[in-house]
């Protein structure tokens, strides 16, 4: 969910702050796709090479997609070396929804996107594992995922997929509040307290964010969300767009606003405000009072590929803590495995300070603010959309 | 020696079937057998694929329904999918069609002088001044779209200075207005219209203008009798090229506008993305490329440039 803006996927890059490192391994990806696609195409022998792998021969491939800015080089490296698997990996998702409509035409006629495994928000993954009949995903191979077992207990039975068969979480994070002090004037601790600050104020056009922290402010749960219970959410948001108190929607571009001070406060990421706070002390991230949102991207394997016990084996990897906090330390969202806090620590530098930071590793007590948003079905889901659609202008 | 021989003997086949074409064809056009159509086969082509089929394509799509939400839309004239595109989406057609001409208007009333002064004033520099115009827009345009937000920002002194002469209230901005949605789409599209403009001005004599002033014309008139209608096959061309584009154009409106700014594109966009309602999205498409068919007939009336294209 780095980038998970409805609009342009190149916008969202250009937002990015790290987007310059990023843009050439992204070219590199881009470059190099065909090439390991055509390859992919050739070796059909893999299937029955599941288990440990161990550096055998360099015939066995993978083809990854994730959103820009999740993957640490030193991990792909470390993950080549370890299980002889070559990876194409590419960072070709920049919005749920977009990727959605892209990948929409293969698997509707069951067939592969010539992918063997991607990360989707928690709500998508639910979309093509429950809404869409068959399922447009894979069972992981269990067989091939015994540090399954260090998934932290928080996140080991949504509601969307209890035992976690066709999902696990690559990254988590959380959305509240972040603001610039300096044009509030004051901390901001409520969803009040963000709707009265002076300034532009801005929220997230991704919906689950925005309308569940409404309705939490209302006192509605959002575990089990239903559209009658949140009507008085969406009419909340919807006079405080027409009163002004919120400027616009957005996604990642909040996060130079901020910086710069263009922006007063806006709903936010947990993942960017680590970043920006780095650099601008005066940026703050608080969860709402009321209660903020946790959210997971989870790393699924679409149908049509037959490399199961290999992509299987790709998440394994990153659930063994040690290459966990590698990952994390790059880039800086909650890591969904237990004792990555101690291998970050075993680092030493940089990474070990992550550890004192609660964007990175959350307090028990933030946990506690935290909600998941649940599952809807695809009527529900219309309708959720629709009238967020209508708010924003667009519907 | 018989090959020179031979020539002019078979030249006479060649004049022999051009003389059938002409008897068969009293436009009289000077050209062998099938060639004209051979040369048009690319092109025809070109649009049997690249604009016909996508648009019969469409066209099926705009009259599709889905079972439910994310099945394959299929084909059964579900002409229900046009009553939502026309009754719900009012307010961003209404909006995209008046900022879409404020733009038109603004990019005329700043292009045409621009153009002009280059054509007529521009001298040796017209080179330099014509790349000024173009090379802006070597950069994306979305980067531009964006530099905008930080030129209108909270923080820019473009807001501080309107703040002080009190232009602006003190918590305002121009980001998220109409203005700066209009603004954007304006400065997006200027080229488009100063091109054209330029194009048709610079091809008029001088001599002509020379004529009137002789014919004891003043400036003025001269500009009125003689330049501006020898330019208006520019302005018509640089206006359909700026009005089409900015009124289907939904980045302006998304990064410089707010909730009350949206146009039909977002519209297109959110139906295309966020609902997966792909035959609401292709018939809300056929009713703007009808109202633009419709728009731009109108402007080619009052125009009246039946023989200026």
């Amino acid at each position: 969910m780095r980038s998970r803006h409805r609009n342009q996927q190149i916008a969202a890059g250009i937002s990015r702050r790290r987007f310059l490192e990023r843009a050439g391994l992204l070219t590199g990806a881009v470059v190099l796709t065909p090439a390991v696609l055509a390859a992919c195409g050739g070796d059909d022998d893999d299937s029955s090479s599941s288990g440990t792998g161990g550096g055998g021969g360099g015939s066995k491939s993978l083809a990854i997609s994730n959103w820009t800015g999740y993957m640490s080089d030193q991990s792909l490296k470390d993950f080549r070396a370890q299980t002889g698997i070559k990876v194409d990996y590419a960072e070709d998702i920049n919005d749920n929804n977009e990727y959605f409509t892209k990948i929409r035409p293969n698997l509707s006629k069951g067939n592969g996107t010539g992918r063997d495994g991607m990360v989707l928000t928690d709500w998508m993954a639910s979309r093509l594992i429950n809404q869409v009949k068959p399922p447009w995903v894979q069972p992981l191979d269990t067989a091939a995922f015994p540090n399954k077992k260090n998934l932290l207990p928080a996140l080991q039975s949504p509601a969307f997929d209890p035992t976690r068969k066709y999902a696990v979480p690559w990254a988590t994070g959380m959305t509240g509040i972040a603001y610039n002090v300096k044009t509030t004037g004051k901390e901001i601790n409520t969803l009040d307290d963000f709707l009265n600050a002076p300034g532009t104020k801005t929220v997230l056009t991704e919906m689950r964010d925005t309308v569940g922290i409404f309705m939490l402010a209302g006192g509605v749960e959002v575990d089990n969300p239903t559209y009658s219970a949140a009507q008085p959410a969406f009419d909340a948001l919807n006079k405080a767009v027409n009163d002004g108190k919120i400027d616009g929607f957005n996604g990642n571009e909040y996060v130079n606003d901020l910086g710069a001070g263009n922006l007063a406060a806006a709903f936010a990421w947990s993942g960017d405000v680590a970043q920006i706070t780095k650099d601008n002390p005066d940026v703050r991230f608080a969860i709402p009072q009321s209660g903020g949102m946790l959210w997971s991207d989870n790393f699924m394997i679409p149908i049509g590929t037959d490399k199961v016990d290999l992509a299987t084996e790709w998440i394994n990897f990153f659930y063994d803590p040690k290459n966990a906090a590698v990952l994390t330390a790059e880039i800086q969202y909650v890591s969904p495995v237990s004792g990555v806090a101690d291998q970050l620590t075993a680092m030493g530098g940089d990474a070990a300070k992550l550890v004192d930071n609660p964007l990175v590793v959350p307090t028990d007590a933030s946990l506690q603010q935290l909600h998941i948003f649940g599952t809807l079905d695809a009527d529900e889901e219309e309708k959720f959309d629709k009238r967020f659609s209508e708010i924003l202008g667009a519907g | 020696v018989a090959t020179a021989v031979a020539a002019p003997e078979a030249e006479p086949e060649a004049p022999k079937s051009r003389a059938t074409v002409v008897e068969r064809d009293d436009q009289g056009k000077r050209s062998g057998g099938f060639t004209p159509w051979l040369l048009l086969l690319p092109g025809m082509l070109w649009l049997l694929f690249f604009f016909f089929v996508p648009l019969w394509t469409l066209f099926r799509m705009s009259l599709s329904e889905r079972v439910d939400r994310f099945s394959d839309p299929t084909f059964n004239w579900h002409w229900a999918n046009y009553n939502e595109a026309f009754s719900q989406f009012g307010d961003q057609f209404y909006r995209s069609f008046v900022y879409a001409g404020s733009a038109t208007v603004l990019a005329l009333l700043i292009g045409y002088p621009l153009a002009y002064v280059i054509a007529f004033r521009g001298g040796r520099f017209r080179n330099v001044l014509l790349g000024l115009v173009v090379i802006p827009f070597f950069t994306n345009f979305l980067i531009r779209t964006l530099a905008w937000r930080t030129i209108l920002g909270e923080q820019s002194w473009v807001t501080s200075l309107l703040r002080n002469v009190g232009i602006l209230g003190d918590s305002s901005t121009l980001l998220r207005t109409p203005l700066a949605v209009i603004g954007g789409l304006t400065y997006n599209f200027l080229p488009f219209m100063v091109l054209p403009i330029y194009v048709a001005l610079e091809k008029i004599d001088a001599g002509l203008i020379d004529a009137a002033r002789d014919l004891y014309s003043t400036t003025w008139r001269a500009f009125r009798k003689v330049v501006l209608p020898m330019s208006l096959p520019g302005v018509f061309a640089g206006s359909l090229l700026v009005f089409i584009p900015a009124a289907g154009d939904f980045v302006n409106a998304y990064y410089l506008g707010n909730a009350h700014t949206t146009m039909i594109g977002n519209v297109v966009q959110d139906q295309f993305l966020v609902q997966g309602d792909y035959p609401v999205a292709a018939a809300l498409s056929f009713v703007f490329m009808g109202i633009v068919m419709v728009l731009v007939t109108l402007y080619a009336r009052i125009l009246g440039t039946e023989d200026l294209t």
